[in-house]
């Protein structure tokens, strides 16, 4: 099951002390371009079946296959654009930031292939406002490649010129939601867009638009190369392929590990992240705050992309995974990760912007000792109602409220009812008698 | 999306004859960001990136002139400004300190880091000290959880906190603005109130 040898961090060296950005000679000189040159002397349309034939599955999320949002582009309709998403902001996702830190011309030479297949026009990289350093080694790395003529030149027997640029985002997690992320590069507010019309129909500026993943273009050019039966070899049947998962919370070494998808999250933490720190394991996020928690049995759970139904998660999510020890206060966990939701609700659906508030106010309330039996009730009853797939919101930032309150609930219940029997008040007497 | 809070501290920002959007800033912002896009509203953000970095903050009068040189209404500018975080309008002080309060930085002890700061340096999350020298924010995730606790001090990430040296960094920054020397601050102090590893309760 492990892999051989790293594939998406095959230049970044495991050793922190050996680290160091990838400049455009050590791309090239490890193998870099080699992809796009292959890619080149393909058909477009034989590029995106390579794609679909590998099962290649998108990294930034919702796990949809890669190749197939291709095909949803209207033929002959440009232009046509490319935003690559990459404002990693769900809480405990820093997968990419590592990626583009020390490897950026793997995005880039991602982003050339895609453009390639699918004609684009220009490709937007929308990275998230914090990543002030990162945004720098992009553009440096973008105008390395422009001086190649990697970006800035026509497409073979068209008249259609690739250009790529990087955007910068402001602060705002619902930019990361695709249709968020279009308004926010037209200059506006992010909020997310009713659907349909679908991005790939009319995306950014209206116009037919693809929305990859960093992590997800990161994969192409190794597929190009070697194939999609070799990328099929690795991961499970529906799960294919190498991932990257960024380990975090109470582990010995937090980092990011590369992986086949299918690994257990013992392994992960055991192997990689050298074990639980400060006490044993009791629970873990597998894979950013809105995919829900996995339980003190389910160390051993197989991460892939369809682990939703077996383990009751949403699912795998950007594999940012979040261990946490048996001393954590799961109380305090749920009010932090609710908060987030909160803070990050766009405004726009009345369910979310209420509901998360809500909820925040009742878990301020239950740890403040106010708890009362009913509320285990009434939290689950505000976290079920809130979400696209409960079909009251726009786009899935309430789901993820939704899923963390849930499946917290569900799976340690006495911990929460045991703060939940009235008469728990704590803090300071008004009439102190010392 | 941030969620605006009135500082107490804010100096009074008034208008001035100058143009925020000088002409140097716009020929910039015309040759490098309006060919990028069909449309000029899209180099709203680039322009306020550019604006952020030159004033450290969006002025109100700059929203105008935006909307003048994007050709597009004053209103559809403050909508979109108002909604991002990085986009203050008003002046913060001269290193902006974002304490990352996500969950795996409290599962590290975010809060005892800003805690400390709190007393240290007497002011709330979205505060200015008096000598504008430090403005303490409290963010979410700064997709940097391997150096959980982080903060950003200005555009540079911090990570692996530990509060007493963060503080120690924070009092050590040089003061360029004025020629106020930073507060004494007292080291000792009662730490986080409830953590989730302390059981406080």
């Amino acid at each position: 099951m492990a892999l051989p040898a790293p594939i998406l961090l095959k230049r970044i060296p495991a050793d922190p002390a050996q680290r160091r950005l990838c400049r455009w000679a050590d791309y090239t000189a490890t193998g870099g371009y080699e992809g796009l040159q292959k890619a080149c002397t393909m058909p477009p349309g034989e590029v995106i079946k390579l794609v679909v034939d590998a099962g290649l599955r998108g990294r930034g999320g919702a796990g949809f296959p890669c190749g197939t949002k291709w095909t949803f582009l209207p033929k002959d309709v440009h232009p046509r654009y490319l935003a690559v998403n990459f404002d990693e902001s769900e809480p405990g996702t820093f997968k990419d930031r590592y990626l583009v830190e020390h490897d950026p011309h793997a995005l880039l030479e991602g982003i050339a292939i895609a453009a390639y297949a699918n004609r684009i026009t220009t490709s937007y990289i929308y990275i998230r406002g914090e990543y002030h350093r990162q945004a720098g080694i992009l553009e440096e790395a973008v105008a390395e490649a422009y001086a190649h003529g990697i970006f800035g030149r026509k497409y073979p027997g068209t008249d259609i010129v690739h250009n790529c640029y990087v955007h910068r985002g402001a602060g705002a997690y619902i930019c990361g939601e695709e249709t968020g992320l279009l308004e926010s590069l037209e200059g506006k507010r992010g909020w997310p867009r009713n659907k349909p019309p679908f991005p790939a129909v009319a995306g950014a500026f209206a116009k037919p638009t693809i929305i990859n993943n960093v992590e997800t273009l990161a994969c192409l050019p190794h597929i190009v190369l070697q194939g999609a039966a070799w990328f099929k070899s690795m991961g499970t049947p529906s799960s294919a392929g190498p991932k990257l998962f960024g380990l975090s919370g109470h582990v010995n070494q937090p980092g990011v590990y590369e992986e086949a998808l299918g690994v257990k999250m013992s392994t992960l933490i055991e192997k990689y992240a050298g074990g639980v720190k400060g006490g044993k394991y009791k629970a873990a996020i597998p894979g950013g705050v809105s995919m829900g928690v996995l339980g003190t049995d389910q160390y051993h759970a197989e991460l892939d992309f369809d682990i939703g139904k077996k383990y009751n998660v949403l699912g795998l999510g950007t594999a940012g995974v979040i261990v946490m020890n048996d001393q954590t206060d799961l109380v305090l966990v749920l009010r932090n990760i609710v908060r987030f939701f909160a803070h990050e609700s766009c405004g726009q659906c009345t369910p979310c912007r209420e509901g998360t508030a809500w909820m925040h106010k009742m878990l301020n309330r239950i740890v403040d000792g106010f708890g009362r039996p009913r509320d285990f009730d009434l939290l689950m009853e505000i976290a079920l109602s809130m979400g696209a797939m409960p079909g009251t919101t726009i786009c899935g930032l309430a789901d993820g409220a939704n899923w963390a309150v849930r499946t917290f609930l569900q799976k340690f219940p006495e911990e929460f009812k045991a703060r939940l029997k009235c008469g728990q008040v704590r803090g300071v007497e008004l009439t102190a008698t010392a | 999306m941030t969620w605006l809070v009135e500082d107490r501290l804010k100096p009074y920002a008034s208008r001035r004859a100058e143009p925020y959007l000088t002409d140097a800033i716009k020929t910039q912002v015309a040759e490098k960001y309006f060919p990028r896009y069909p449309r000029k509203q899209a180099a709203l953000l680039p322009l306020f990136h550019r604006l952020r970095q030159e004033y450290g903050y969006i002025p109100e009068q700059a929203i105008d002139e935006t909307a003048d040189f994007l050709g597009i209404a004053r209103a559809e500018v403050q909508d979109a400004v108002s909604f991002y975080e990085e986009f203050r309008l008003t002046p913060s002080g001269e290193y902006v300190i974002s304490v990352c309060r996500s969950i795996s930085c409290e599962l590290c002890g975010s809060r005892a880091v800003l805690e400390r700061i709190r007393h240290v340096f007497g002011v709330d999350p979205g505060e200015t000290t008096a000598d504008h020298k430090i403005t303490v924010l409290e963010v979410e995730c700064l997709g940097a959880c391997e150096q959980a606790p982080c903060a950003l001090v200005n555009e540079d990430l911090h990570g692996h906190l530990e509060p007493d040296n963060f503080v120690r960094k924070l009092q050590a920054l040089p003061n360029r603005r004025s020629g106020v020397s930073p507060p004494a601050g007292s080291g000792s102090g009662e730490d986080a109130a409830s953590t989730m590893n302390g059981k406080a309760h």
